[in-house]
Protein backbone atom coordinates (compact mmCIF):
# COMPACT_ATOMS: atom_id res chain seq x y z
CA UNK A 1 0.00 0.00 0.00
CA UNK A 2 1.26 3.39 -0.92
CA UNK A 3 2.13 5.98 1.84
CA UNK A 4 -0.37 8.93 2.02
CA UNK A 5 3.04 11.26 2.82
CA UNK A 6 4.31 10.01 -0.87
CA UNK A 7 3.63 13.33 -3.34
CA UNK A 8 1.70 11.35 -6.11
CA UNK A 9 1.68 14.40 -8.95
CA UNK A 10 4.04 14.56 -11.25
CA UNK A 11 6.25 16.93 -11.18
CA UNK A 12 9.49 15.72 -12.26
CA UNK A 13 11.42 18.89 -13.78
CA UNK A 14 13.52 20.20 -10.57
CA UNK A 15 13.33 17.67 -8.35
CA UNK A 16 17.00 17.79 -7.88
CA UNK A 17 18.07 21.21 -8.15
CA UNK A 18 21.85 20.88 -8.43
CA UNK A 19 21.88 20.92 -11.99
CA UNK A 20 19.98 24.36 -12.12
CA UNK A 21 21.86 26.14 -9.79
CA UNK A 22 25.01 24.83 -11.94
CA UNK A 23 23.00 26.04 -15.20
CA UNK A 24 22.90 29.11 -13.20
CA UNK A 25 26.26 29.54 -12.49
CA UNK A 26 27.69 28.62 -15.50
CA UNK A 27 25.51 31.53 -17.37
CA UNK A 28 26.28 34.16 -14.75
CA UNK A 29 30.06 33.27 -15.78
CA UNK A 30 29.50 33.00 -19.24
CA UNK A 31 30.10 36.91 -20.07
CA UNK A 32 34.01 35.90 -18.31
CA UNK A 33 34.91 33.52 -20.32
CA UNK A 34 33.15 33.53 -23.37
CA UNK A 35 34.30 35.90 -26.98
CA UNK A 36 31.82 38.50 -27.86
CA UNK A 37 30.60 36.67 -30.51
CA UNK A 38 29.59 33.78 -28.85
CA UNK A 39 28.02 35.72 -25.97
CA UNK A 40 25.88 37.26 -28.67
CA UNK A 41 24.57 34.38 -29.69
CA UNK A 42 23.98 33.45 -26.62
CA UNK A 43 21.56 36.46 -25.80
CA UNK A 44 19.92 35.27 -28.90
CA UNK A 45 19.74 32.13 -27.82
CA UNK A 46 18.01 33.15 -24.22
CA UNK A 47 15.54 35.61 -25.71
CA UNK A 48 14.41 32.80 -28.22
CA UNK A 49 13.95 30.58 -25.46
CA UNK A 50 11.96 33.04 -23.70
CA UNK A 51 9.81 32.98 -26.67
CA UNK A 52 9.64 28.88 -27.11
CA UNK A 53 8.96 28.87 -23.52
CA UNK A 54 5.66 31.20 -24.35
CA UNK A 55 4.77 29.21 -27.32
CA UNK A 56 4.88 26.30 -25.83
CA UNK A 57 2.41 27.21 -22.46
CA UNK A 58 -0.02 26.70 -25.55
CA UNK A 59 1.24 24.06 -27.46
CA UNK A 60 2.70 21.59 -24.69
CA UNK A 61 0.24 22.28 -21.72
CA UNK A 62 -2.55 23.39 -23.61
CA UNK A 63 -2.49 21.43 -26.38
CA UNK A 64 -3.32 23.81 -28.80
CA UNK A 65 -0.85 24.62 -32.00
CA UNK A 66 -0.43 28.62 -32.14
CA UNK A 67 1.41 29.36 -35.58
CA UNK A 68 1.23 33.49 -35.08
CA UNK A 69 3.44 33.24 -32.12
CA UNK A 70 5.81 35.58 -33.96
CA UNK A 71 3.20 38.60 -34.32
CA UNK A 72 3.47 39.25 -30.52
CA UNK A 73 7.13 38.71 -30.33
CA UNK A 74 7.25 41.20 -33.32
CA UNK A 75 4.74 43.66 -31.60
CA UNK A 76 6.93 43.54 -28.30
CA UNK A 77 9.73 44.69 -30.37
CA UNK A 78 7.75 47.46 -32.33
CA UNK A 79 5.94 48.72 -29.17
CA UNK A 80 9.43 49.53 -27.81
CA UNK A 81 11.47 50.71 -31.07
CA UNK A 82 8.56 53.69 -31.28
CA UNK A 83 8.57 54.25 -27.68
CA UNK A 84 12.10 54.59 -27.18
CA UNK A 85 12.98 56.49 -31.00
CA UNK A 86 9.98 58.33 -31.21
CA UNK A 87 9.05 59.11 -28.07
CA UNK A 88 12.09 58.75 -26.34
CA UNK A 89 10.29 57.25 -23.98
CA UNK A 90 11.75 55.23 -20.46
CA UNK A 91 13.37 52.64 -21.21
CA UNK A 92 12.02 50.02 -18.37
CA UNK A 93 8.40 50.99 -19.09
CA UNK A 94 8.41 50.19 -22.81
CA UNK A 95 9.86 46.77 -21.88
CA UNK A 96 6.90 46.82 -19.83
CA UNK A 97 4.50 48.35 -22.42
CA UNK A 98 5.83 45.92 -25.16
CA UNK A 99 4.71 43.17 -22.87
CA UNK A 100 1.01 44.57 -22.41
CA UNK A 101 0.43 45.42 -25.63
CA UNK A 102 1.32 42.16 -26.78
CA UNK A 103 -1.38 40.68 -24.57
CA UNK A 104 -3.66 42.91 -25.19
CA UNK A 105 -3.70 42.09 -28.68
CA UNK A 106 -3.62 38.27 -27.45
CA UNK A 107 -6.54 38.98 -25.91
CA UNK A 108 -8.34 40.20 -29.07
CA UNK A 109 -6.97 37.51 -31.34
CA UNK A 110 -7.44 34.46 -28.98
CA UNK A 111 -11.01 35.77 -28.16
CA UNK A 112 -11.91 34.01 -31.75
CA UNK A 113 -9.10 32.04 -31.45
CA UNK A 114 -9.87 29.59 -28.54
CA UNK A 115 -13.33 28.42 -30.05
CA UNK A 116 -11.49 26.41 -32.10
CA UNK A 117 -9.43 23.20 -32.00
CA UNK A 118 -6.42 21.67 -33.87
CA UNK A 119 -5.52 22.63 -36.57
CA UNK A 120 -8.13 25.01 -37.23
CA UNK A 121 -6.25 26.88 -34.14
CA UNK A 122 -3.84 26.84 -35.67
CA UNK A 123 -4.48 27.94 -39.05
CA UNK A 124 -6.52 30.90 -37.41
CA UNK A 125 -3.89 31.86 -35.59
CA UNK A 126 -1.51 31.84 -38.76
CA UNK A 127 -3.96 34.09 -40.38
CA UNK A 128 -4.41 36.64 -37.67
CA UNK A 129 -0.13 36.96 -37.49
CA UNK A 130 -0.53 37.54 -40.95
CA UNK A 131 -2.28 40.14 -40.75
CA UNK A 132 -1.20 41.97 -37.84
CA UNK A 133 2.62 41.37 -40.04
CA UNK A 134 1.18 42.73 -43.21
CA UNK A 135 -0.68 46.21 -41.15
CA UNK A 136 3.17 46.85 -40.54
CA UNK A 137 4.67 45.54 -43.39
CA UNK A 138 1.93 48.33 -45.22
CA UNK A 139 1.65 51.04 -42.78
CA UNK A 140 4.66 53.31 -43.67
CA UNK A 141 4.50 56.09 -42.38
CA UNK A 142 4.30 55.01 -38.85
CA UNK A 143 6.34 51.76 -38.59
CA UNK A 144 8.77 52.78 -41.09
CA UNK A 145 7.08 49.90 -43.25
CA UNK A 146 10.17 47.27 -45.10
CA UNK A 147 12.64 49.42 -43.75
CA UNK A 148 11.69 48.69 -39.75
CA UNK A 149 12.85 51.25 -37.41
CA UNK A 150 16.88 51.47 -36.63
CA UNK A 151 18.51 53.27 -33.97
CA UNK A 152 16.58 51.83 -30.92
CA UNK A 153 19.69 51.97 -28.21
CA UNK A 154 19.45 50.54 -24.49
CA UNK A 155 20.70 52.99 -21.83
CA UNK A 156 23.83 54.18 -21.68
CA UNK A 157 24.35 51.79 -18.62
CA UNK A 158 23.19 48.69 -20.95
CA UNK A 159 25.18 49.62 -23.84
CA UNK A 160 28.23 46.91 -23.42
CA UNK A 161 27.19 43.63 -24.42
CA UNK A 162 28.13 42.08 -21.22
CA UNK A 163 25.86 44.40 -19.01
CA UNK A 164 22.78 43.85 -21.81
CA UNK A 165 23.55 40.18 -21.53
CA UNK A 166 22.99 39.96 -17.59
CA UNK A 167 19.58 42.58 -18.71
CA UNK A 168 18.54 39.46 -20.76
CA UNK A 169 19.25 36.38 -18.70
CA UNK A 170 17.66 38.18 -15.70
CA UNK A 171 14.32 38.95 -17.72
CA UNK A 172 14.50 35.33 -19.24
CA UNK A 173 15.21 33.66 -15.73
CA UNK A 174 12.62 35.36 -13.92
CA UNK A 175 10.16 34.68 -16.71
CA UNK A 176 11.04 31.36 -16.90
CA UNK A 177 10.44 30.96 -13.25
CA UNK A 178 6.84 32.15 -13.30
CA UNK A 179 6.09 30.46 -16.53
CA UNK A 180 7.34 27.45 -14.68
CA UNK A 181 4.86 27.98 -11.02
CA UNK A 182 2.17 29.10 -13.62
CA UNK A 183 2.58 25.16 -15.39
CA UNK A 184 2.58 23.48 -11.99
CA UNK A 185 -0.35 25.46 -10.62
CA UNK A 186 -3.60 24.83 -10.39
CA UNK A 187 -4.38 26.95 -13.19
CA UNK A 188 -1.28 24.91 -14.91
CA UNK A 189 -3.24 21.46 -14.42
CA UNK A 190 -5.98 23.06 -15.88
CA UNK A 191 -4.47 23.30 -18.97
CA UNK A 192 -2.91 19.76 -18.97
CA UNK A 193 -6.46 18.68 -18.39
CA UNK A 194 -7.72 20.07 -21.37
CA UNK A 195 -4.67 18.83 -23.43
CA UNK A 196 -5.24 15.61 -22.31
CA UNK A 197 -9.73 15.42 -22.16
CA UNK A 198 -10.76 18.49 -22.80
CA UNK A 199 -14.81 16.80 -22.51
CA UNK A 200 -13.79 15.13 -19.19
CA UNK A 201 -12.19 18.62 -18.21
CA UNK A 202 -15.51 20.33 -19.10
CA UNK A 203 -17.59 17.91 -17.52
CA UNK A 204 -15.86 18.94 -14.18
CA UNK A 205 -16.93 22.37 -14.20
CA UNK A 206 -14.11 23.69 -16.32
CA UNK A 207 -15.11 26.60 -18.86
CA UNK A 208 -12.34 25.39 -21.54
CA UNK A 209 -12.75 29.15 -23.80
CA UNK A 210 -12.13 30.64 -20.62
CA UNK A 211 -9.27 29.23 -19.15
CA UNK A 212 -7.65 29.11 -22.76
CA UNK A 213 -7.84 32.53 -23.33
CA UNK A 214 -6.17 33.24 -20.33
CA UNK A 215 -3.27 30.91 -21.37
CA UNK A 216 -3.49 32.63 -24.23
CA UNK A 217 -2.68 36.33 -23.01
CA UNK A 218 -0.04 35.26 -20.55
CA UNK A 219 1.75 33.41 -23.50
CA UNK A 220 1.48 36.59 -25.86
CA UNK A 221 2.73 39.29 -23.33
CA UNK A 222 5.97 36.82 -22.38
CA UNK A 223 6.36 36.54 -26.47
CA UNK A 224 6.00 40.43 -26.84
CA UNK A 225 8.36 40.17 -23.85
CA UNK A 226 11.02 38.57 -25.28
CA UNK A 227 11.00 41.09 -28.60
CA UNK A 228 10.72 44.06 -26.52
CA UNK A 229 14.00 42.68 -24.42
CA UNK A 230 15.76 41.27 -28.14
CA UNK A 231 15.22 44.62 -29.86
CA UNK A 232 17.21 47.36 -28.38
CA UNK A 233 20.12 44.89 -27.89
CA UNK A 234 19.82 44.82 -31.89
CA UNK A 235 19.12 48.13 -31.93
CA UNK A 236 16.29 47.87 -34.51
CA UNK A 237 13.43 45.68 -35.77
CA UNK A 238 11.71 44.91 -39.13
CA UNK A 239 8.88 43.27 -40.40
CA UNK A 240 10.00 39.93 -40.50
CA UNK A 241 10.32 39.55 -37.08
CA UNK A 242 6.61 38.80 -37.48
CA UNK A 243 6.42 36.31 -40.65
CA UNK A 244 4.86 33.16 -40.37
CA UNK A 245 8.59 31.65 -40.81
CA UNK A 246 9.68 33.16 -37.23
CA UNK A 247 6.57 31.70 -35.57
CA UNK A 248 7.70 28.23 -36.80
CA UNK A 249 10.69 28.74 -34.73
CA UNK A 250 9.60 27.85 -31.56
CA UNK A 251 7.22 25.16 -33.41
CA UNK A 252 10.83 23.81 -34.07
CA UNK A 253 12.66 23.99 -31.04
CA UNK A 254 9.31 22.01 -29.00
CA UNK A 255 9.78 19.55 -30.70
CA UNK A 256 13.30 18.88 -31.09
CA UNK A 257 13.87 19.54 -27.35
CA UNK A 258 10.67 17.69 -26.46
CA UNK A 259 6.87 20.29 -25.61
CA UNK A 260 6.14 17.96 -22.65
CA UNK A 261 8.97 18.78 -20.78
CA UNK A 262 9.38 22.68 -19.21
CA UNK A 263 12.77 23.12 -20.84
CA UNK A 264 12.26 21.29 -23.76
CA UNK A 265 12.01 23.99 -26.42
CA UNK A 266 15.05 25.68 -24.31
CA UNK A 267 16.97 22.85 -25.28
CA UNK A 268 15.63 23.21 -28.62
CA UNK A 269 16.36 26.73 -29.31
CA UNK A 270 19.83 26.46 -28.22
CA UNK A 271 20.57 23.79 -30.29
CA UNK A 272 19.18 25.98 -33.03
CA UNK A 273 20.98 29.38 -32.12
CA UNK A 274 24.00 27.63 -31.59
CA UNK A 275 23.80 25.15 -34.64
CA UNK A 276 22.67 28.13 -37.23
CA UNK A 277 25.59 30.59 -36.03
CA UNK A 278 28.12 27.88 -36.52
CA UNK A 279 26.86 26.20 -40.15
CA UNK A 280 26.29 29.85 -41.39
CA UNK A 281 30.39 29.82 -41.42
CA UNK A 282 30.24 27.73 -44.22
CA UNK A 283 27.10 27.14 -45.78
CA UNK A 284 24.03 28.72 -46.78
CA UNK A 285 21.68 25.66 -46.60
CA UNK A 286 21.11 25.92 -43.08
CA UNK A 287 17.42 25.24 -43.76
CA UNK A 288 18.30 22.09 -45.35
CA UNK A 289 20.27 21.11 -42.32
CA UNK A 290 17.52 22.02 -40.20
CA UNK A 291 15.22 19.88 -41.95
CA UNK A 292 17.38 17.06 -41.16
CA UNK A 293 17.80 17.29 -37.68
CA UNK A 294 13.94 17.65 -37.36
CA UNK A 295 13.74 14.81 -39.29
CA UNK A 296 15.66 12.67 -37.82
CA UNK A 297 14.05 13.70 -34.01
CA UNK A 298 10.43 12.88 -34.95
CA UNK A 299 11.41 9.46 -36.34
CA UNK A 300 14.20 8.42 -33.64
CA UNK A 301 13.20 10.29 -30.73
CA UNK A 302 9.35 11.32 -31.18
CA UNK A 303 8.97 12.77 -27.89
CA UNK A 304 12.04 15.38 -28.18
CA UNK A 305 15.55 15.05 -27.04
CA UNK A 306 14.93 15.37 -22.89
CA UNK A 307 11.87 13.24 -23.33
CA UNK A 308 14.13 10.51 -24.48
CA UNK A 309 16.28 11.65 -21.98
CA UNK A 310 13.26 10.78 -19.07
CA UNK A 311 12.34 7.77 -20.24
CA UNK A 312 15.71 6.41 -20.19
CA UNK A 313 16.54 7.84 -17.09
CA UNK A 314 13.68 5.96 -15.62
CA UNK A 315 14.30 2.86 -17.56
CA UNK A 316 17.46 2.68 -15.78
CA UNK A 317 16.24 3.60 -11.95
CA UNK A 318 13.75 0.72 -12.39
CA UNK A 319 16.57 -1.68 -13.54
CA UNK A 320 18.52 -0.63 -10.46
CA UNK A 321 15.92 -0.61 -8.29
CA UNK A 322 14.99 -4.22 -9.37
CA UNK A 323 18.66 -5.10 -9.00
CA UNK A 324 18.49 -4.37 -5.66
CA UNK A 325 15.76 -6.44 -5.14
CA UNK A 326 13.00 -3.29 -4.06
CA UNK A 327 10.30 -4.31 -6.87
CA UNK B 1 -37.59 16.27 -5.45
CA UNK B 2 -33.61 17.25 -7.10
CA UNK B 3 -34.43 16.83 -10.54
CA UNK B 4 -37.24 16.94 -13.11
CA UNK B 5 -37.33 16.77 -16.94
CA UNK B 6 -40.75 18.21 -18.44
CA UNK B 7 -41.83 16.85 -21.84
CA UNK B 8 -37.40 16.58 -22.68
CA UNK B 9 -37.01 16.15 -26.47
CA UNK B 10 -34.36 15.95 -28.54
CA UNK B 11 -34.41 15.63 -32.52
CA UNK B 12 -31.59 14.33 -34.76
CA UNK B 13 -33.04 15.79 -38.51
CA UNK B 14 -35.86 13.28 -38.99
CA UNK B 15 -35.09 10.99 -35.67
CA UNK B 16 -36.42 11.66 -32.37
CA UNK B 17 -33.96 9.99 -30.14
CA UNK B 18 -35.85 11.02 -26.95
CA UNK B 19 -39.34 11.94 -27.11
CA UNK B 20 -41.38 13.91 -24.38
CA UNK B 21 -39.47 12.36 -21.30
CA UNK B 22 -40.70 13.86 -18.19
CA UNK B 23 -39.13 12.21 -15.54
CA UNK B 24 -38.68 12.86 -11.67
CA UNK B 25 -35.43 12.04 -10.41
CA UNK B 26 -35.58 12.12 -6.09
CA UNK B 27 -32.79 12.91 -3.70
CA UNK B 28 -30.91 9.58 -2.37
CA UNK B 29 -32.66 7.49 -4.95
CA UNK B 30 -30.83 5.46 -7.12
CA UNK B 31 -32.36 5.42 -10.21
CA UNK B 32 -31.92 3.42 -13.54
CA UNK B 33 -33.04 4.14 -16.59
CA UNK B 34 -33.28 0.79 -19.23
CA UNK B 35 -34.59 -0.10 -22.30
CA UNK B 36 -33.06 -1.58 -25.66
CA UNK B 37 -30.15 -0.77 -27.70
CA UNK B 38 -30.82 3.08 -29.23
CA UNK B 39 -33.73 3.64 -26.82
CA UNK B 40 -32.10 7.00 -26.02
CA UNK B 41 -31.22 6.52 -22.46
CA UNK B 42 -27.43 7.88 -23.32
CA UNK B 43 -29.02 11.04 -24.82
CA UNK B 44 -31.43 11.62 -22.10
CA UNK B 45 -28.01 11.68 -19.94
CA UNK B 46 -26.62 13.96 -22.55
CA UNK B 47 -29.74 16.46 -22.46
CA UNK B 48 -29.58 16.46 -18.26
CA UNK B 49 -25.82 17.23 -18.66
CA UNK B 50 -25.64 19.52 -21.40
CA UNK B 51 -23.51 17.30 -23.76
CA UNK B 52 -26.83 18.45 -26.31
CA UNK B 53 -29.09 20.86 -26.03
CA UNK B 54 -32.85 19.80 -25.99
CA UNK B 55 -34.69 20.63 -28.85
CA UNK B 56 -37.80 21.29 -26.77
CA UNK B 57 -38.43 20.60 -23.09
CA UNK B 58 -37.16 21.60 -19.70
CA UNK B 59 -34.88 20.27 -17.34
CA UNK B 60 -34.82 21.80 -13.81
CA UNK B 61 -32.39 21.22 -11.02
CA UNK B 62 -33.52 22.12 -7.23
CA UNK B 63 -36.72 23.69 -8.70
CA UNK B 64 -34.49 25.56 -10.82
CA UNK B 65 -34.56 25.79 -15.20
CA UNK B 66 -31.20 24.16 -16.31
CA UNK B 67 -32.16 23.75 -19.71
CA UNK B 68 -30.09 26.32 -21.71
CA UNK B 69 -27.01 26.39 -18.84
CA UNK B 70 -23.88 24.91 -20.40
CA UNK B 71 -22.39 21.70 -19.23
CA UNK B 72 -19.17 22.84 -16.84
CA UNK B 73 -22.37 25.12 -15.40
CA UNK B 74 -24.34 22.48 -14.32
CA UNK B 75 -21.55 20.81 -13.41
CA UNK B 76 -20.63 23.15 -10.63
CA UNK B 77 -24.62 23.22 -9.43
CA UNK B 78 -23.95 19.46 -8.39
CA UNK B 79 -24.45 16.81 -11.87
CA UNK B 80 -21.24 15.28 -12.43
CA UNK B 81 -21.40 12.12 -15.17
CA UNK B 82 -19.45 9.69 -16.02
CA UNK B 83 -19.38 8.42 -19.90
CA UNK B 84 -20.29 4.67 -21.73
CA UNK B 85 -16.75 5.17 -23.39
CA UNK B 86 -14.97 5.61 -19.93
CA UNK B 87 -13.37 9.09 -20.10
CA UNK B 88 -9.95 9.69 -17.89
CA UNK B 89 -6.98 11.48 -18.60
CA UNK B 90 -4.55 8.77 -19.93
CA UNK B 91 -1.24 10.87 -19.09
CA UNK B 92 -2.27 12.09 -15.58
CA UNK B 93 -1.90 9.91 -12.92
CA UNK B 94 -4.41 8.14 -10.79
CA UNK B 95 -4.15 10.81 -8.06
CA UNK B 96 -3.86 13.78 -10.32
CA UNK B 97 -6.84 12.85 -12.08
CA UNK B 98 -8.95 12.88 -8.86
CA UNK B 99 -6.83 15.80 -7.85
CA UNK B 100 -7.97 17.73 -11.17
CA UNK B 101 -12.05 17.35 -10.44
CA UNK B 102 -11.10 18.66 -6.63
CA UNK B 103 -9.21 21.49 -8.32
CA UNK B 104 -12.29 22.53 -10.58
CA UNK B 105 -14.88 22.09 -8.12
CA UNK B 106 -13.70 23.65 -5.32
CA UNK B 107 -12.50 27.14 -7.44
CA UNK B 108 -9.16 26.97 -7.31
CA UNK B 109 -8.02 26.66 -10.95
CA UNK B 110 -7.40 30.44 -10.81
CA UNK B 111 -4.57 30.11 -8.58
CA UNK B 112 -1.56 30.91 -10.90
CA UNK B 113 1.33 30.40 -8.12
CA UNK B 114 0.96 28.12 -5.87
CA UNK B 115 1.69 24.55 -6.59
CA UNK B 116 -1.02 22.21 -7.63
CA UNK B 117 0.13 19.07 -5.21
CA UNK B 118 -0.45 21.14 -1.94
CA UNK B 119 -4.22 21.05 -2.21
CA UNK B 120 -6.12 18.29 -0.97
CA UNK B 121 -4.35 15.72 -0.28
CA UNK B 122 -6.55 14.10 2.60
CA UNK B 123 -9.49 14.15 0.29
CA UNK B 124 -8.03 12.76 -2.77
CA UNK B 125 -6.71 9.89 -0.20
CA UNK B 126 -10.16 9.50 0.90
CA UNK B 127 -11.84 9.35 -2.58
CA UNK B 128 -8.85 6.84 -3.78
CA UNK B 129 -8.99 4.55 -0.66
CA UNK B 130 -13.10 4.62 -1.75
CA UNK B 131 -12.81 3.27 -4.84
CA UNK B 132 -9.72 0.98 -3.63
CA UNK B 133 -7.22 2.81 -6.29
CA UNK B 134 -4.91 3.88 -3.25
CA UNK B 135 -2.41 1.45 -4.21
CA UNK B 136 -2.39 2.88 -7.48
CA UNK B 137 -2.34 6.41 -7.01
CA UNK B 138 0.93 6.85 -8.69
CA UNK B 139 -0.04 4.61 -12.00
CA UNK B 140 -0.75 6.02 -15.27
CA UNK B 141 -4.36 6.65 -16.20
CA UNK B 142 -3.91 4.64 -19.63
CA UNK B 143 -1.74 1.57 -17.89
CA UNK B 144 -4.43 0.90 -15.37
CA UNK B 145 -7.03 -2.44 -15.93
CA UNK B 146 -10.21 -1.61 -18.11
CA UNK B 147 -12.39 -2.43 -14.85
CA UNK B 148 -10.07 0.59 -12.69
CA UNK B 149 -10.37 2.55 -15.57
CA UNK B 150 -14.23 2.58 -15.00
CA UNK B 151 -13.18 3.23 -11.46
CA UNK B 152 -11.01 5.94 -12.01
CA UNK B 153 -13.77 8.18 -14.13
CA UNK B 154 -16.07 7.54 -10.88
CA UNK B 155 -13.08 8.38 -8.32
CA UNK B 156 -13.05 11.76 -10.74
CA UNK B 157 -16.63 12.32 -10.45
CA UNK B 158 -16.72 12.19 -7.20
CA UNK B 159 -13.84 14.86 -6.56
CA UNK B 160 -16.82 17.05 -7.71
CA UNK B 161 -18.79 16.47 -5.00
CA UNK B 162 -21.70 15.98 -6.63
CA UNK B 163 -25.56 15.61 -5.59
CA UNK B 164 -26.51 14.03 -8.58
CA UNK B 165 -24.14 11.73 -10.31
CA UNK B 166 -25.13 10.32 -13.59
CA UNK B 167 -23.26 6.99 -14.65
CA UNK B 168 -23.78 5.87 -18.13
CA UNK B 169 -23.27 1.90 -17.91
CA UNK B 170 -20.79 1.85 -14.65
CA UNK B 171 -20.28 -2.22 -15.01
CA UNK B 172 -20.06 -2.44 -19.40
CA UNK B 173 -17.13 -4.82 -20.05
CA UNK B 174 -16.37 -5.48 -16.33
CA UNK B 175 -16.05 -9.26 -15.06
CA UNK B 176 -18.54 -10.82 -12.78
CA UNK B 177 -16.35 -10.02 -9.49
CA UNK B 178 -15.56 -6.49 -10.70
CA UNK B 179 -19.43 -5.81 -11.54
CA UNK B 180 -20.47 -6.92 -7.93
CA UNK B 181 -17.40 -4.70 -6.39
CA UNK B 182 -18.73 -1.75 -8.32
CA UNK B 183 -21.94 -2.17 -7.72
CA UNK B 184 -21.71 -2.83 -4.34
CA UNK B 185 -19.86 1.03 -4.30
CA UNK B 186 -21.98 2.46 -5.82
CA UNK B 187 -24.58 1.66 -2.89
CA UNK B 188 -22.43 2.76 -1.03
CA UNK B 189 -21.37 6.00 -2.10
CA UNK B 190 -25.20 6.49 -2.31
CA UNK B 191 -25.69 5.67 1.33
CA UNK B 192 -22.98 7.16 2.80
CA UNK B 193 -22.51 10.01 0.73
CA UNK B 194 -26.02 10.63 0.23
CA UNK B 195 -25.53 11.25 -3.75
CA UNK B 196 -28.58 10.52 -5.91
CA UNK B 197 -27.27 7.88 -8.41
CA UNK B 198 -29.46 8.14 -11.86
CA UNK B 199 -27.59 4.97 -14.19
CA UNK B 200 -27.87 3.19 -16.87
CA UNK B 201 -27.39 -0.48 -17.21
CA UNK B 202 -27.95 -3.35 -19.75
CA UNK B 203 -27.46 -6.15 -16.97
CA UNK B 204 -30.79 -6.86 -15.61
CA UNK B 205 -29.30 -8.76 -12.56
CA UNK B 206 -27.31 -5.67 -11.86
CA UNK B 207 -30.42 -3.25 -12.19
CA UNK B 208 -32.85 -5.41 -10.27
CA UNK B 209 -30.55 -5.84 -7.43
CA UNK B 210 -29.57 -2.34 -6.68
CA UNK B 211 -31.92 0.17 -8.13
CA UNK B 212 -35.19 2.18 -5.80
CA UNK B 213 -36.72 2.81 -8.61
CA UNK B 214 -36.30 2.04 -12.50
CA UNK B 215 -37.90 3.92 -15.62
CA UNK B 216 -38.10 2.05 -19.00
CA UNK B 217 -37.04 4.10 -22.28
CA UNK B 218 -38.41 2.41 -25.82
CA UNK B 219 -37.35 3.94 -28.93
CA UNK B 220 -37.08 7.57 -27.25
CA UNK B 221 -40.47 7.27 -24.73
CA UNK B 222 -40.94 6.39 -21.62
CA UNK B 223 -43.23 3.85 -21.29
CA UNK B 224 -42.59 2.60 -17.41
CA UNK B 225 -41.48 4.14 -14.47
CA UNK B 226 -41.43 2.65 -10.81
CA UNK B 227 -40.35 0.70 -7.94
CA UNK B 228 -38.36 -2.63 -9.47
CA UNK B 229 -40.93 -4.73 -8.63
CA UNK B 230 -43.83 -2.64 -10.75
CA UNK B 231 -41.73 -2.49 -13.87
CA UNK B 232 -40.93 -6.55 -13.80
CA UNK B 233 -44.85 -6.74 -13.27
CA UNK B 234 -45.57 -4.11 -16.23
CA UNK B 235 -46.67 -6.06 -19.88
CA UNK B 236 -45.71 -3.35 -21.98
CA UNK B 237 -41.84 -3.57 -20.38
CA UNK B 238 -42.04 -7.56 -20.77
CA UNK B 239 -43.10 -7.17 -24.50
CA UNK B 240 -40.52 -4.75 -25.84
CA UNK B 241 -37.45 -5.14 -23.47
CA UNK B 242 -37.80 -8.56 -21.07
CA UNK B 243 -38.38 -10.49 -23.92
CA UNK B 244 -41.92 -11.79 -21.48
CA UNK B 245 -38.58 -13.78 -19.81
CA UNK B 246 -38.58 -11.99 -16.51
Amino acid sequence: MMQRSEVAVNNSTIKRSWWLILLIIAFLIAPLVMSKFYLTILCEALVMSLFALSFNLLFGYMGQLSFGQAAFYGLGGYVVAMLITKLQFNFWLSLAAGAGMAGLVGLIVGYFCVRLRGIYFAVLTLAFGQLIFVIIFKWHKFTGGDDGIQGVFPPEYLRSIEAYYYLIFFVCAISAFILWRIVNSPFGQALKAMRENPERTEFLGIHIARYQLIAFVIAAAFAGLAGAVWVPFYRSVAPSYLTWIKSGEPVMAAILGGPNIFFGPVLGMFIMTFVHSYILGFTHFWPVIMGTIILIIIFVLPGGILEFAKVKITERREKAKIAKGQT
Amino acid sequence: MLLQTQSITKEFGKLRAVNQVSLDIHKGDIHAIIGPNGAGKSTYFNLITGYHPATFGKVLFKDKEITHLPAYTRCTLGITRSFQITSIYPKFTVYESVLMALLSHRKVTLKFFSSANKFFKEKVWNILEDVELANQANTLGDSISHGDKKRLELAITLGTEPELLLLDEPTCGMSPEETESTMALIQKLSTERGITILFTEHDMSVVFGIAKRISVLHQGTLIADGSPQAVRASEEVQKVYLGGTA
